[in-house]
């Protein structure tokens, strides 16, 4: 079970789990991305390596244009991921 | 105690049912969560893995699960592919910047680091990979 909301103030909110098999429908919305954001964890209780390289992409993308994405709200299991991945540097962690 | 085994489509839509099956392993042998969290994320990165790689394979994955003591040991079985170690993957550059940084290879590499051990074996007989990896609970 995975949703994915974006909120009049750009806000993508991520609710239940992000895996290989959700992750075309979170691409959908990140696609359309194109300037800075935050993306809201509270709700989001799994991801793996297909989220983050979504993610990552992303990121990437809006870096490149002088932008990028602000997580918030990550559980202590989340971000002990994000640690691993070296991605606690690539990001803006709040 | 015995261990659980099922058999599951070698497709990435199959993760969903592959994660119902951890589930009910993970509730009956009262897993912590942190555990539960890196259990689900190993398997799907391997058997993920399993389906986009391995081509050729046959239909369906076998998956194993164990608990023995303060441990957890897990076997992803897949026939009829070719061979490719894990241990012989990328390892991706973690502590690079954005610029620097490649997509690739961070799936197995989260698994090789939540782990205690990850074992690889290939049978050419019947082209079967074997997968078994071990992680000790975390609480």
């Amino acid at each position: 079970m995975f949703e994915i909301k974006r909120d009049e103030n750009g806000t993508i909110s991520l609710h239940g789990r992000l895996d290989a098999s959700q992750v075309d429908s979170a691409r959908a919305v990140f696609n359309r991305v194109t300037e800075s954001c935050e993306v809201d964890f509270a709700d989001l209780s799994y991801i793996s390596s297909a989220g983050l390289g979504l993610l990552f992409s992303t990121q990437k993308k809006l870096v490149d244009g002088g932008g990028g994405l602000t997580l918030v709200n990550l559980s202590p299991h989340i971000r002990e991921i994000f640690q691993i991945a070296g991605f606690d540097n690539i990001f803006e962690i709040a | 105690m015995t261990a659980v085994s099922a058999e599951f489509r070698r497709e990435i839509e199959a993760i969903d049912e592959v994660f119902a099956f951890l589930e009910t392993f993970v509730d009956g042998q009262e897993i912590d969560e942190k555990t539960a969290f890196c259990i689900n994320l190993v398997v799907e990165e391997l058997f993920t893995n399993m389906v986009r790689h391995n081509e050729g394979g046959g239909d369906q994955i076998t998956v194993t699960i164990e608990r023995r003591n303060d441990r957890v040991h897990i076997e992803l079985v897949d026939v009829d592919v070719e061979p490719f170690d894990p241990e012989t993957a990328d390892v991706p550059a973690v502590n690079a910047g954005i610029e620097e940084r490649r997509p690739g290879g961070l799936g197995l590499y989260l698994v090789r680091k939540m782990v205690d051990d990850l074992n690889y074996d290939y049978a050419a007989e019947d082209r079967r990979m074997r997968i078994r990896v071990t992680k000790t609970l975390e609480n």
